[in-house]
């Protein structure tokens, strides 16, 4: 709870601070909108050309890119503001900062400040989604919502903990930059993951996991959710937050700050 | 070009973020387009135009927009060399780590999926790539240069990538766009600096349209030439750097 708390008065408190540059406001939606409407139009010259993707239709892969952008937009406004340029804060020994502050270190270093304003991203992503429902005439089951909802929510949860495991590789191997390969094969998950080779595909399941985050929440709202689908969303939701978990607490453990 | 070279070794971490940035589009479009045309080409073309993209890549909103701001372009100035030299080389020294690291890349795509990018075809896209080359550093050399008068020449740059995207055959190859834009995808620049030269390597410019397409590539060249030297005598009448 105080958790939450301090989250609420961390982003009330970054909002302040994004609202006094009102210009770049307007300018960011706008080029926002031309991203989201990019990606729209790029459906649109497939679909152009085709029924069917990969079997699925243009109003399914509408709703699964709007899936893609609501949480690109919260890895944005939560989770890359506070875990982009890790390794440079290991090595530079900034970490200590966060060690230092009363609070559990995990919270601070992977969800301590944000950017509310990125949130434009999120909306947009809703009203894509909401196109792509309103253009398939399906008619929504309360089941088929509240099955979308929860793989969002483990889509999120999977999100967070599998960034934050690309960030938690800089306390072992400083050299490397998974995040680099992370933020690019993340773009692979605009489309139904059953279009890549199947490597690819199991890659963007269990290792990325692009499918969790757009492919299974808007199969489960266009097609309905299956008990086992549900199950796997969970299953993997909570099995990453307790991974990166452990892989953060024996990070910490090696981390020997700025000054020993 | 050489200083560039060895400044960029020490960045070579960014710079695979840089490449891997720049193949993603081209590996989505690939899976895309195969599987939802698959046998027209797009295989081919795809990979080209990852080739086409590492090699055209141009970055000046972020190696002279930020001189600008920071005021450093006075210095710039003050040299007997035109100002434009380093960016340039700058530039150059970038595109060759991107085909460096980019190269590994290409390799496993030519040994896992069915390329056909014959002898001849290649020889007819190298000049087209050549020219795609010098039109693309136009173009964002023009856009980066809007940091004389604003604030968000990242934000200029970044639309005008979106419009290569969507209009140059990033998003979609521009021979399969509906019939009601290709037209107009064919005579605008985005094709001649992305989409033509990977056209012409995977052998999908019909013969009587390759002469158009070189002549679309260098009015657009000459265009931008232009256009980048008036923005550029314009904009440092308008600079005015620390003290100045």
């Amino acid at each position: 709870m105080r958790i939450l708390r301090l989250m609420g008065r961390i982003f009330a408190l970054s909002l302040q601070r994004e609202m006094a540059f009102r210009t770049d406001l307007i300018f960011s939606l706008l080029m926002s909108i031309i991203d989201v409407a990019a990606g729209v139009l790029a459906l649109a010259a497939v679909f152009g050309r085709v029924q069917a993707l990969a079997g699925w239709r243009l109003e399914e892969a509408l709703v699964l890119l709007g899936c893609f952008e609501i949480v690109t937009g919260l890895l944005n406004t939560f989770i890359e503001p506070n875990l982009a340029w890790f390794t440079e804060k290991v090595t530079g020994g900034r970490l200590d900062d966060v060690l230092l502050q009363p609070l559990p270190s995990l919270f601070m270093a992977s969800l301590g400040s944000c950017r509310p304003l990125a949130l434009r991203q999120v909306l947009l992503g809703a009203a894509v989604l909401a196109f792509g429902v309103a253009k398939a005439a399906h008619v929504l089951t309360p089941g088929g919502v509240l099955a979308f909802l929860v793989l969002i929510l483990a889509g999120v949860a999977v999100t967070w903990a599998t960034r934050l495991l690309t960030a938690t590789a800089a306390f072992f191997a400083p050299g490397m930059e998974p995040s680099v390969l992370y933020s690019a094969a993340w773009q692979l998950g605009r489309y139904p993951v059953s279009i890549y080779h199947p490597m690819v595909a199991r890659l963007l399941t269990y290792v990325v996991p692009a499918a969790l985050v757009a492919t299974l929440p808007a199969a489960a709202l266009t097609r309905g959710a299956t008990p086992g689908l549900l199950a796997v969303g969970l299953g993997m939701g909570v099995g990453a937050i307790a991974v990166a978990v452990f892989a953060w607490n024996a990070g910490i453990r090696r981390y020997t700050g700025a000054t020993s | 070009m050489q200083v560039e070279f060895l400044k960029w070794f020490a960045w070579r971490s960014f710079a695979f973020t840089l490449v891997a940035n720049q193949a993603v589009t081209p590996l989505i479009g690939l899976a895309v387009w195969s599987v939802a045309m698959p046998g027209q080409g797009v295989t081919s073309y795809y990979v080209a135009m990852l080739l086409v993209r590492l090699l055209t890549v141009s970055y000046e909103n972020h190696t002279f927009s930020g001189r600008v701001y920071e005021g450093a372009v006075a210095d710039d100035l003050l040299r007997p060399n035109a100002v434009v030299l380093a960016p340039l080389g700058e530039n150059l020294a970038i595109r060759v780590w991107h085909i460096i690291i980019g190269l590994p890349v290409i390799v496993v795509l030519l040994l896992v999926v069915d390329v056909d990018l014959g002898t001849q075809n290649l020889a007819v896209a190298i000049p087209a790539v050549l020219v795609a080359a010098v039109l693309r550093f136009l173009y964002t050399w023009s856009l980066a240069l809007s940091a004389f008068w604003t604030e968000r020449a990242h934000s200029a740059v970044g639309f005008g990538s979106t419009l290569v995207f969507l209009l140059g055959g990033e998003a979609a190859p521009v021979y399969l766009l509906p019939d009601a834009i290709r037209p107009w995808a064919e005579a605008l620049p985005f094709r001649a600096m992305s989409g033509f030269p990977a056209e012409l390597a995977a052998g999908l410019v019909p013969p009587q349209a390759i002469a158009a397409g070189f002549i679309y590539q260098l009015l657009w060249t000459a265009v931008f030439a232009v256009t980048a030297a008036a923005v550029w005598r314009a904009g440092v009448r308008r600079y005015t750097a620390v003290g100045g």
